[in-house]
């Protein structure tokens, strides 16, 4: 048999493994997903006050997620809680290191998008008799909302991305199960190319939702 | 404090590795993506569509897999490279895939008129891409391409996982022989930090003072 045969045969019966692994790359991104869009928004309040406490312990979280690997965030937690007498999964380390960070990248995201919006806008809810609450909600929220949209997308493909890093901590999930392969069997590089290629299928896939989404909302406000 | 103070000279090695690594991988996957962003814009049909799918296909895969392709490509191809080498080529590989579309972007949103406006002058194709295009350009680029150096230093941690040693690696090395997560990890973040702050700084900075050009 030849090489490219035989390549095709190995990664067909390695698929398996490689679709087990793939599921949890999914479970992984499918609870980190909600965690950091919610600390986002948790974030939003102080980020956007007028009081400099508030604004200034945002920034300043923020500032060291954004400056700091990810991958050195899941080590700080993944060997720093047993010190501390707590002993959750590999899992649920994984996936607490990534919304941390992607919560702190999230709140820039909304904060962007609301700021986008002119503050005639808000002058002109105001002048109909709005209060703020309801200008923001009615006005600002549906607008921003459009625009947070698209860097929201690419957003969610870099936290898709990352879920590699909770291989480093030996979480099963997708590249994880690449290089167990690649160490019980005489396959290398093959592997990873077949890694990669359920990775862009996801975040394609990803991708073309949240255009579709964009696409969607902004004609609906015409 | 005592663990962190005592193998803090091992991490700075570890630090000056980073960095070395760093300004290898953003120097020369900058540049290569500079050059690819510049390609895709000419009127060669094919070179628009081989800089897009390169585009395409490494933004929707993770580092940590460019990297193990690296690492492994060389051995499998029969040819023996250092693992810096290996993981520092896939890491340029990818950086330039973000910075051609930074570049790619930047060139497009140069006003078609001025190109026109210089051709009727009688510039040259070569001297209106220099003269008029980067310029402009290139006051655009430059925020985003301070973002993505930030991304790209922060990811030579990664590297650590494919075996490479560096920061993270030592850090790791030293928390599994003494235990301490907290002294070195908070350590290292602060080492991260101090190295990645300016970069983001500029990066903040660029935004404000090229911000509306036109």
């Amino acid at each position: 048999m030849d090489y490219a045969a035989q390549t095709a045969l190995f990664l067909i019966a390695q698929f398996p493994k490689l679709f087990a692994g793939f599921l949890i790359t999914l479970g992984i991104a499918a609870a980190a997903i909600p965690l950091a869009l919610v600390l986002g928004l948790l974030l939003l309040a102080p980020r956007m006050s007028r009081n400099r406490i508030a604004r200034g312990g945002a920034i300043g979280y923020v500032d060291l997620m954004r400056n700091t690997p990810l991958l050195v965030q899941i080590y700080l937690i993944y060997f720093g809680l047993p010190v501390l007498g707590f002993y959750p999964s590999e899992f649920t380390c994984g996936v607490v290191g990534i919304a941390l960070q992607h919560g702190a990248f999230l709140v820039e995201t909304y904060r962007a998008g609301i700021e986008s919006i002119s503050d005639r806008q808000w002058d002109a809810a105001k002048a109909i008799g709005m209060g703020r609450f309801k200008a923001f909600r009615v006005a600002i929220l549906p607008q921003a909302l459009v625009r947070i949209l698209g860097p929201l997308g690419n957003q969610l493909i870099v936290l898709v991305k990352d879920t590699s890093l909770v291989s480093a901590i030996g979480v099963a999930e997708l590249t994880m199960t690449g290089k167990v392969i690649i160490e019980r069997s005489a396959a290398s590089v093959e592997i990873f190319v077949a890694v990669a290629l359920f990775y862009l299928v996801l975040t394609t896939i990803l991708g073309a939702l949240f255009r579709v989404a964009e696409y969607r909302m902004a004609e609906r406000l015409g | 404090m005592r663990i962190l103070v005592g193998n803090l000279p091992y991490l700075l090695q570890g630090a000056l590795v980073t960095l070395l690594l760093s300004i290898a991988v953003v120097v020369l996957g900058t540049l290569l993506g500079v050059a690819l962003g510049i390609a895709a814009t000419t009127r060669s049909r094919l070179a628009r569509v081989l800089v897009a799918a390169y585009v395409f296909v490494l933004r929707g895969i993770p580092v940590l897999v460019v990297m193990f392709v690296g690492y492994y490509a060389f051995p499998a191809a029969g040819l023996r490279v250092s693992a810096y080498v290996a993981v520092g080529l896939a890491q340029i590989v990818y950086v330039a895939a973000f910075v051609a579309e930074i570049a790619r972007s930047a060139i497009l949103s140069v006003p078609e008129g001025q190109i026109a406006a210089a051709r009727s002058l009688g510039m040259r194709r070569r001297a209106i891409l220099r003269q008029v295009i980067l310029p402009q350009a290139t006051r655009i680029a430059v925020p985003p391409l301070l973002n993505s150096a930030l991304t790209a230093v922060k990811q030579t941690s990664y590297a650590s996982v494919v075996g490479v040693w560096e920061l993270t690696y030592a850090a790791r090395e030293i928390v599994e022989r003494t235990l301490a997560a907290f002294q070195i990890f908070l350590g290292v973040m602060a080492i991260y930090f101090l190295i990645c702050y300016p970069l983001s700084l500029a990066a903040r900075w660029s935004e404000r003072r090229f911000a509306f050009v036109h």
